[in-house]
This record gives C-alpha cells, structure tokens and sequence, in this order.
C-alpha cells in the first residue's frame, strides 16, 4: 500500500450507552480524495472529531501524518485543515477579518497575513467579496470562504465534513471543482459525503462505512472490480418464444454465470445474462444470438452506477 | 487534552519555552505566598514577645523609619501584591501577550527599587524568578503578540453604530442622573440653609462612581458569561479547537475584549466625575483611587463572569451563577458579615466593658478583611480614611484596650490585592477547566 497519511485502527467511540464507532480502520493513502461514505448516524461525524482531536476515542487508535490524535494533538492539528459541517458564524466580521484571524490562530505572522489572504481568496474566487459581510454571503460563498480558512496554515491533509451539503448544483459543482484542484496541488483530500454522484466523480477511494463499520474501502477500480464481479447484459426481444430461444442460444457459451428472465416492460421481453468474460466475449454472445435467427430489438451492458454498488454492500445490514 | 497527553506531546520549541516561563513566574508566586505566610507567622510570634519586631524589621525592610510592627505588615502585603502580580504577568506570559514582557521587566524594577530604596529584602524572591523568566523569554521575543481573539472580539465590538449609540446613551444617562443629583441636592440644602460647595462636589462625584460601579456590576459578567458558551452554541468553537490558538490566549483575549470596552466607558466617564473639581471638596487622589478600585472590580467580575463560562453548557446558567455567586459576594455577604461583627464588637466593647487588648486585635483585622472584600466598603472607608486622617496607604490604630497601637491599611490596598489574586486565580481555574470539557 502507498503512504497512509490517515490511518486508524479498531477505532471506538462510544457515548455512555451507544456506540457511534465500532472498531474502524481507515486507511487513506497520501495525495488522495478519499469519500467516506453511509448512512445518516453512520458514525461518519464522530470519526472525523476523532481525526481532528475534538474528540477523544474510547479506544483504538488513529494517526495522522504519523502523529497520533490522543498524544499528539498538537502536531496533528498543524497538519490538518478542518471544515465542519455547519459553517462557524461570526456575526459582525468582514470577509479578509475571517480570513485574518484564522490565519492569526494558526500563528502567522501579520507581515504574511495580507499576502496570504489575497491568494487564499483568489484561489476560492472570492477576492470580489472581501470587504463584505460575512453573513452576507450566499450558503456555496460561505462553504468556500471555509475552505479557504482551512488552507490558511498549508495543511497537508484536508478533513471535509459534508461540504456539499445544502448547495445548490453550481455552488456543488464549484466546490467539487475546488476540490480537483486542491488535489493537483497535493493536498490530501477526506472528506464525508452521502451524495454519490460527487464521490463517483471526483474521488479516487472511497470507504463504505454503516452502523460505526468500515464496510468496504479501496481505490475507486478496486471497489468496482470488487462489488461488480459480473457484467450484466440485457437482450430484448418481442415475444416469449424468442426468449426461450436467446436463453437456448447462450447456454452453452463459455463464461456465462447465469440467465434469467426479467419482468416484460412496456410489452417487450428481456433476458439477463450475467457474464464473466471480455470483450470478445460480449461479441461472441452477440454472434451467436444472431446466429440463431432471433429478432432482436436491443443488446445492451448494464453500467452499474455508484448507487447501486452502495445498495447492494449497506443491504442487510441496515435491518 | 489531559495533562498526561500534554507531557507526551513534542511541544514546538516556542511552546515549550512558554511552558517552561510560566512554571517559573508561578514557582515565583508560591515563593510570595510562602514568604507572606512565614512574616505573618514571625508577626504573631513576635506579638507574643518571643521575639522582638525590630529584629524582624532589619532584616526584612530594612530601611523602613516608620513603626517596626507596621514594617512587618508592608512586608506581608508587599509578598502578596507580588504573588499577585506574578499571576497576572504568568497568565499573560502563557497568553503570549504583547503586554507580558514589558509587565515582567516592570514588575522586576520595582521590586530592586523596593530592595534599594526601602531595604526590602524579600523582593529578591521576585527579582530572582522574574529575572530568570526574562532570562528564558528573551530567546524568542517573537512569541509575543497582539491577540487574535481580542482584536476579533473588538472589530466586532466597536463596527457600525452600536458601538456608538451605547456609550452615547451611556453617558446621557450618567449626565442625566448628575444634574438630578445636582438640583435635587442643592434645593436640600437651600432649604436647610447650609451650602457648603465641598459637599455638593463631594456628592455628585460618589453618585457617579457609585453609579459606575453598578453598571460594572451588571455589565462584567454579561460581557463575559457568553464569551466560551456562546462560541460553543454558535459551533465556531470547534474551528477554534482546531486551529493552533492556545487555550490561555483565547480566555486572555475573550476577557481583555470585554474589559477593554469596559475601560472604554469608565474612561469616558471621568469627564463627569470631574465636575466634582469645579465645587471643590474631591482631590485628584480620591479620583484615582475611584478609578482603581472600579477597573480591578471589572476584571474580577469579568473573570467570574468567564469562569462560570468555561465551566457551565449554555450561556443561560452561565450567567445565572455568575450573577448569584457575584450579587451574593456583593451584597449579601457583607451585609450578613458585618451584622455578625457588629454583634461581636457590642459584646466586646460595651457589655462586657473593655476587651482585652489580643481580641480587640482581632476584630480590628477581621473588620479590615471584611472592608476588603466589597468594593463599595473598601472604596468609601479609603476615602473617609484619606480625608479624616490624610491616609492613603499604611496607619498606626491606637487600640481603645490598653492604647497601644497597632499597624493598619488603608482597605483599597487590601482590596486590590485581593481581586486580583482572584482574578489571576480564576483565569487559571478557567483555562483549567476550558481545556478540560473541550475534548469529551
């Protein structure tokens, strides 16, 4: 495996009776977009106060950048970039001022501060809003403004709770942007999504986590390899006889793992064959239905999207 | 962030230095405290004549030409405005205040003035420790700086008109309520027939720092009882955790925040109490005085205000216990204190005709104490003090016993030390406590 730069290993929290966490291990390679996955109460939030020091595990451990979170603390919060899911508001203070003071908390010292903040502004495209209000600001503005304050002392590993939570599609795909970005400039990127369709873009591992577990986790390949160990491919066709000839026509071929028939839709017949083969395969499969003098009115490969994939590791377990 | 965690850490070299400077000024203090115990110790024992007080005197003031047994007293409260002050740099130290440095150098001055001018030998113990301290602290110099969070706090503070508008309103009430006092005073004693302008002067200025102390009463704690709750409520607090902000700077720069806009309004406010000087009867001693006693009230109240803040969930409780543990300590305490006292020194004094001279002793000190713990007793029996007596500071009280006498201070002085080690005290306990409830 490449350089975790988080890991942890059997992480608990538990919360007098309850268990938020139980027994995680994380492991997110250095230079990555790491989306953890789950359910709401998943234990995702608690997992990341565990990361930043806010919270202290029950037992287990965790390292960041090679610095533990329960003896470190100190070490470990040099090396992260924090955002919450709910953006701290403070009422009363200007854009470059936000900026400012978090730059000031992380002991930068005032001569770099103006420089630092025109190109941490720049970066998130804010530099028209600087003398603005902070509260003025739109919801994706604010997520932005947020993640700039992150950036504030360079860290190596950005830890993003829900960051495009509550954005409308721009703003979601302008931080998702963002995100690209700061990837190519090296940062480490984990951040906690339920929205699959920004993990399937942008990520380049992903971890599933359910009921305080981690499910499954891996690079993206990996995880579709892994959760897809089939093709599956639809035939359809006009009638209930041509359907017993398509499934007589692929029985014999070679890497077929099964054949079913599927539910009529709008008066067409489909067959499923789940196929283990390549591409020549597919081809052949192809060939060979056409061979057999049936009408065919389509042949398609499902794709089976993110959503689906996440369906079927979390079922079964949720009840 | 357990202490055992903290020790496991690497500190930064600069955090480390911090560290290692406020152990020393807080060694310095339990120094003071220990000196302060053991000459209180030597008084008693030297007030049973085993040993003489001028013996006492030569070797820890010795320059002094008053009274051997009040010697011994300087000596004391000296210690302990030295245990004090070396709280308050030590906080400020550890807050990375810009301000720490130049009070420490101060602080060490003084005291070789003390040793030179007055002979008192036991500012070695603070001359040691500060110097050593400076000593440490001189490596980096760079650690110290305006705080972050006492300039947001202020930005926000001082924008837009609130700011404005509220001493505005602040000063016409103030305003308001002196010309009240003004015409309601001087129609009393037209019709009375005596008019002597001193006590017109003289009454407009307590009506104003009286009222100032009020609003002190009621302003410090609102000030600070929401500063750590309400970051917690507003979940900025978590941002905070995150960043490298030290916990001292943080409950440093919320208090100075609030104090500053405190002195703000005391400040403006002189202006008024100055118009004392036009009827005459106010010196500009009793001025200062006021205002001492009203900025060292503020930063008490304030850091009760925070402790409470650190230590309770919600900003509501927060400002609930802080007001009862105040108004109490303000109001009630006293009250019931010195009805116990009055009662004590009826039974000493009249019923059984003449006590003995060690009881009598006794409650002088105790009444002094008492005097000491309240503002508004502290404040108006320095001035009956400095105007009766012309006393600003020490005085020998002649015993009704067996008229010997006996060495006293004037309150404010006791007064001052005591809220400030408080206060010093509280922070300490606040920053214990913030540090505490942040990781659950």
């Amino acid at each position: 495996m490449a350089d975790l730069i988080i890991e942890t290993k059997d992480l608990v929290k538990k919360f007098g009776k309850t268990t938020a966490v139980n027994g995680l291990s994380l492991e997110v390679p250095a230079g990555s977009i790491y989306g953890f996955v789950g359910p709401n109460g998943a234990g995702k939030t608690t997992t990341m106060r565990m990361l930043t020091t806010l919270t202290r595990p029950t037992s287990g451990q965790a390292w960041i950048a090679g610095h533990s979170v329960t003896t470190e603390p100190r070490a470990v919060r040099r090396a992260i970039g924090y955002m919450p899911d709910e953006f701290g508001v403070y009422d009363d203070m200007r854009v470059w001022e936000y900026l400012d003071f978090f730059a000031a908390c992380y002991d930068i010292p005032e001569s770099e501060r103006r420089r630092l903040i025109e190109d941490l502004l720049e970066l998130v495209d804010l530099t028209h809003r600087r003398d603005d209000m902070v509260d003025k600001l739109s919801r994706g503005m604010k997520q932005r403004l947020s993640l700039a304050r992150t950036l504030a002392h360079d860290p190596s590993v950005l830890i993003l709770d829900e960051p495009a939570s509550g954005l409308d599609p721009r703003a979601r795909v302008e931080i998702r942007e963002l995100l690209v970005e700061l990837s190519r400039m090296g940062k480490t990127i984990f951040f906690s999504t339920h929205i699959l369709a920004d993990v399937s873009e942008i990520c380049t591992h992903i971890g599933i986590v359910e009921a305080g577990q981690m499910i499954a986790q891996g690079s993206m390949e990996a995880m579709r390899a892994q959760l897809q160990p089939h093709r599956e491919i639809t035939v359809t066709v006009r009638d209930q006889e041509s359907v017993a000839a398509v499934k007589e026509a692929v029985a014999g071929a070679p890497d077929v793992v099964g054949v079913s028939e599927l539910e009529p839709k709008s008066g067409r017949y489909r067959v499923r064959i789940d196929f283990s083969g390549d591409d020549n395969g597919v081809a052949d499969l192809n060939a060979r239905i056409t061979r057999a003098n049936i009408a065919i009115l389509g042949f398609a490969e499902e794709t089976k999207d993110l959503e689906a994939m996440f369906m079927r590791v979390t079922k079964g377990i949720v009840s | 962030m357990t202490t055992n965690a903290q020790a496991l850490e690497m500190l930064s070299p600069r955090e480390r230095l911090l560290e290692q400077a406020g152990s020393i000024l807080q060694r310095g203090a339990i120094a003071n405290a220990i000196v302060a115990g053991v000459a209180l110790l030597l008084g008693l024992i030297a007030g049973l004549r085993i040993i003489p007080f001028s013996l006492l005197q030569n070797v820890l003031l010795i320059r002094y030409g008053g009274a051997a047994d009040s010697a011994l007293a300087i000596v004391i409260l000296m210690a302990l405005l030295d245990l004090s002050l070396l709280l308050v740099v030590m906080v400020g130290v550890l807050a990375r205040e810009i301000w720490a440095l130049p009070a420490l150098l101060l602080l060490t001055l003084v005291n070789i003035a003390g040793l030179i001018g007055l002979g008192f030998t036991p500012a070695l113990v603070t001359i040691i420790f500060a110097g050593w301290a400076l000593i440490a602290l001189r490596a980096d110099t760079q650690a110290f700086r305006v705080n972050p969070v006492m300039m947001k706090e202020l930005r926000g503070r001082m924008r837009g008109v609130r700011a404005f508008a509220v001493m505005t309103v602040y000063l016409g009430l103030m305003s308001g309520f002196t010309t009240l006092l003004y015409l309601v005073y001087s129609s009393f004693t037209r019709s009375s027939g005596s008019a002597a302008a001193g006590e017109i002067g003289r009454v407009l200025f307590l009506g104003v720092v009286g009222i100032e102390l009020l609003l002190i009463v009621f302003i410090a704690p609102a000030f600070t009882a929401g500063a750590i709750t309400g970051e917690r409520e507003r979940q900025t607090y978590d941002l905070l955790q995150t960043t490298l902000l030290a916990t001292p700077s943080f409950v440093t720069g919320k208090l100075e925040s609030a104090l500053g806009y405190i002195l703000l309004l005391l400040l403006s406010g002189i202006p008024l109490e100055s118009i004392a000087f036009l009827f005459g009867g106010v010196s500009e001693l009793e001025l200062l005085l006021s205002f001492i006693i009203l900025l060292v009230t503020a930063i008490a109240l304030g850091t009760v205000g925070i402790y409470f803040s650190a230590a309770m969930p919600r900003t509501l409780m927060a400002s609930v216990r802080a007001y009862s543990v105040i108004l109490g300590a303000m109001f009630v305490v006293p009250v019931v204190l010195s009805a116990i006292l009055n009662i004590v020194n009826d039974l000493l004094f009249s019923k059984l005709g003449g006590a003995s001279p060690l009881l009598e002793t006794i409650v002088r000190y105790l009444d002094l104490l008492l005097t000491s713990v309240n503002p508004i007793a502290a404040g108006l029996s320095a001035q009956d003090l400095l105007i009766n007596q012309r006393v600003l500071g020490f005085w020998a009280y002649t015993l009704h016993s067996n008229g010997s006498t006996i060495p006293l201070v004037s309150p404010w002085v006791t007064f001052t030390i005591i809220y400030l080690t408080i206060s010093a005290v509280l922070i300490v306990l606040t920053i214990r406590s913030t540090r505490q409830t942040s990781v659950e």
